[in-house]
C-alpha cells in the first residue's frame, strides 16, 4: 500500500515534469500503464529512482533494466539515440549536437545497467586509414562528452568504422554530412 | 577446409621459383632504365616451339617486356628464323633488331615442361643468355614471367618485376571484402583471406613471405600476419581500439602500427618476436599510416596536428619530427620508393584525390593523375611503377602507371571491385 502511494506520487511528479520540460515520449508513455502493469514498467520506474530519494528501489530498477524489451530499445533508439553529426574532417562536438547528447546522458543516467556502443563514422572522402582514425576520434569525443555529463565510462564502448558504413551513398555534401556521424547501439 | 585451400593457393604462388641451369648474365647494360626518353631497344621475341602452347608463353614474355616501355618490337612476319633454327646475326641486322629471344620446349611430360631460352646480341653476334627452365604445366604463366625477368636483367642489369604480386582488397556483393592476390599484370587473381567483415589494405614483408593486415574481429580491430611459408595466420596485435597495421621494418623483425588505445591514434613499433610495444608518437591528434624508409632509419606518416592531414617524417625511434607536405589540405597514405628517393602519397586537389610524389626533403612535388579519384599508391619493387586505386571508370579498380605518371591503365578485371593495392617488394 505504501509502495503504491510512492508510485502514484512518482507518476504525478513525472507527468508534471513532462509538461514543463518536454520529456521524451517513451518516458511519459509507460506512466499511463504503470497503475495497471507496474511490473512491466521500466521507464516510469527508472524515473522514479531519479526523482525519489529511495535508495533501496534503485537496485531493483537497475536489475529490471537488464530486461529492457525490444520495444523499449526500439523506442529509445528512435527518440533518444539519434545520430550526432560532425563537421568535415573534425571530431569536436558541435553545439547543435549537444541537446541530443544531453538527452542521451539523461537516459543513460536513468537506465543504469544499460551499456552502449558508440560508432564513429566518416564521409567517403579520404583514405580508409585516416578515416578510421577520424571515426575513432569522433566516437571518443562523443564518449568524453557523455562522461563529462556523468555517464560512467565503463558503460560505453567505442568503435570506428571510418568511411566503411555510409548511411547515404550519393557523392554530395547532403549525403556526406549525414555520414559524418556518431551512432549508438544499446548493447545490453 | 579453409586452411587446405589456402595452402594450395600458397603452394602455387611459391612454385613460381622454377628450377634452372643458369649461366651468369653478362654485365653489359643494353638499356639504361634510369634515363627516361632513351631509345627503346628493338627486340625480336620468336614464338617458343616444342609444345602447342609455346607461343602463349613467348607472348607473355613479350607483353612483360612491353610493359616496361623500354623495348620496341619488330613484326613477327618479317622474321627469317624460328626458335628451332640457329641464330644468325645477318638475319636480324636488316630488321634493325638489337636482341633476339628463342625458346624451345623439350622433355615435356604430362605434368611438367622444360624450355631452353636463348637471348642473342645481334650487334656482337653472340649469346648473352642461355637458360633451361623446368616447371609444372599449370605454371607456364609464372614460368614466362621468370623468363622475362631473366631477359630483362640480362639486358638492363636490373631485376625484373614480372614475378611480383599485388595484394589488394576485392569486394563482392555476396562475399563482402577479401584480400586477393594477383600477378603484377592483373592475371591469376586468387582470393586468399576472407573474414566476412571489414578488412583493410595489407602490407608485405620485404621478403614477400608475410602479409600483415587489420580487420574487424567480433567488433574489435585486430592485426594479423599471414605467413606464406607455413601457410598460417597469427594475430599479433589487438588493443581494443582502432588498431591499424603499417609497414614491416626492412629486417622483418618489427611491425609499425597505429593504435588509439591511449586515447588518440598514435604510432607504435611492435617487436614481433618479443611482442614488446614501443610508442613513437605522443600527440593528442591523429597519427596514422606509418611507412618505413628502405634503409629502416625513418618513418613517414600522417598527422592532423596542423588541423588537416599532412605527411610528417621522423626517425625510426620517434625523434626529430618534421613536416613534409605544405601543399594541399588532405595528404594521406604515404609510401617510400624502394630507392628511398621519393615518397608517393594521395593529395586532395580541386576536390578530388590524386597521386603525387615528393622528395623526402620536401622538394619536387609532382601530381601524377588528373582523372577521377586516385588513392592508395604503392611502388613496384624496382621503383619504376606505381599501383593505385582509381574510380575513373566508375567502380574502383587497381591501376598502374610509370613513376612519372605515364601509361596509366587498369590492371584489375572489370568484374571485381578492387582497391587498396599493395605491391610486393620482390
Amino acid at each position: 500500500m505504501k509502495r503504491l502511494v510512492v508510485l502514484i506520487f512518482a507518476a504525478l511528479f513525472i507527468v508534471s515534469c513532462a509538461q514543463k520540460e518536454v520529456v521524451v515520449p517513451e518516458d511519459s508513455r509507460p506512466i499511463v500503464k504503470k497503475e495497471d502493469y507496474k511490473d512491466k514498467d521500466d521507464g516510469g520506474m527508472k524515473d522514479r529512482t531519479k526523482n525519489v530519494p529511495d535508495s533501496t528501489s534503485v537496485d531493483k530498477d537497475s536489475i529490471k533494466d537488464k530486461t529492457l524489451s525490444e520495444e523499449e530499445i526500439r523506442v529509445a533508439m528512435q527518440n533518444v539515440f539519434l545520430d550526432v553529426r560532425f563537421a568535415y574532417n573534425r571530431s569536436d562536438i558541435l553545439d547543435e549536437a549537444k541537446p541530443t547528447l544531453r538527452k542521451i546522458s539523461d537516459w543513460m543516467l536513468s537506465h543504469k545497467s544499460v551499456s552502449i556502443l558508440i560508432e564513429g563514422h566518416c564521409d567517403e572522402r579520404g583514405s580508409n586509414e585516416y578515416n578510421l582514425a577520424l571515426g575513432d576520434q569522433r566516437a571518443q569525443a562523443t564518449k568524453s562528452f557523455l562522461v563529462s555529463s556523468g555517464v560512467p565510462a565503463t558503460r560505453m564502448e567505442t568503435i570506428s568504422f571510418g568511411k566503411e558504413k555510409p548511411l547515404c551513398t550519393e557523392h554530395n555534401e547532403t549525403c556526406w554530412s549525414k555520414n559524418r556521424r556518431a551512432t549508438f547501439v544499446i548493447s545490453r | 577446409m579453409k586452411t587446405i585451400s589456402l595452402k594450395n593457393t600458397l603452394r602455387l604462388i611459391l612454385l613460381v621459383s622454377v628450377l634452372c641451369n643458369c649461366n651468369t648474365a653478362e654485365s653489359r647494360v643494353y638499356v639504361d632504365v634510369s634515363s627516361p626518353g632513351a631509345r627503346k631497344l628493338p627486340i625480336a621475341i620468336q614464338d617458343f616451339t616444342g609444345i602447342a602452347t609455346g607461343s602463349e608463353v613467348s607472348d607473355v614474355v613479350a607483353s612483360d617486356l612491353q610493359f616496361t616501355n623500354l623495348f620496341s618490337f619488330v613484326d613477327k612476319k618479317a622474321f627469317l628464323e624460328t626458335s628451332d633454327t640457329p641464330f644468325s646475326a645477318d638475319n636480324w641486322r636488316p630488321l634493325g633488331v638489337d636482341a633476339v629471344v628463342k625458346g624451345v620446349f623439350e622433355r615435356t611430360t604430362d605434368s611438367s615442361a622444360s624450355v631452353t631460352v636463348s637471348v642473342y646480341d645481334v650487334n656482337e653476334a653472340k649469346s648473352i643468355l642461355k637458360k633451361q627452365y623446368t616447371t609444372k604445366k599449370e605454371l607456364l604463366r609464372p614460368l614466362a614471367h621468370k623468363i622475362a625477368d631473366d631477359i630483362y636483367e640480362a639486358i638492363t642489369g636490373q631485376k625484373g618485376i614480372f614475378n611480383s604480386r599485388i595484394a589488394f582488397i576485392g569486394y563482392d556483393e555476396g562475399e563482402g571484402r577479401s584480400i586477393h592476390l594477383m600477378d603484377y599484370d592483373g592475371q591469376r587473381i586468387k582470393r586468399i583471406v576472407r573474414k566476412g567483415s571489414l578488412i583493410m589494405r595489407p602490407h608485405w614483408s620485404s621478403d614477400g613471405k608475410r602479409l600483415a593486415y587489420s580487420y574487424l574481429k567480433k567488433g574489435k580491430w585486430a592485426i594479423n600476419i599471414l605467413n606464406f611459408d607455413s601457410a598460417s595466420e597469427t594475430e599479433v596485435f589487438s588493443a581494443n581500439a582502432t588498431d591499424l597495421v603499417g609497414d614491416f621494418t626492412p629486417d622483418g623483425k618489427y611491425l609499425l602500427l597505429s593504435s588509439s588505445s591511449k586515447g588518440s591514434p598514435d604510432i607504435y613499433m611492435l617487436q614481433l618476436g618479443s611482442k614488446v610495444l614501443n610508442r613513437l608518437t605522443y600527440a593528442d591528434t591523429i597519427e596514422v599510416s606509418p611507412a618505413v624508409s628502405p634503409d629502416g632509419k625513418q618513418i613517414v606518416y600522417v598527422s592532423n596536428k596542423s588541423g588537416t592531414p599532412q605527411l610528417y617524417i621522423m626517425n625510426i625511434d620517434g625523434s626529430d619530427t618534421r613536416r613534409l607536405t605544405f601543399e594541399g589540405n588532405y595528404n594521406t597514405t604515404p609510401e617510400w620508393s624502394p630507392a628511398g628517393d621519393l615518397i608517393v602519397f594521395s593529395i586532395m586537389t580541386g576536390g578530388r584525390f590524386h597521386i603525387a610524389t615528393i622528395k623526402p626533403d620536401g622538394s619536387g612535388m609532382a601530381v601524377l593523375t588528373s582523372v577521377g579519384n586516385n588513392e592508395e599508391p604503392s611502388f613496384s619493387p624496382d621503383g619504376r611503377f606505381i599501383a593505385f586505386t582509381s574510380d575513373r571508370d566508375g567502380s574502383k579498380g587497381v591501376y598502374v602507371m610509370s613513376v612519372t605518371g605515364e601509361e596509366q591503365h587498369r590492371i584489375s578485371q572489370k568484374n571485381i571491385r578492387a582497391f587498396g593495392p599493395s605491391w610486393s617488394h620482390n
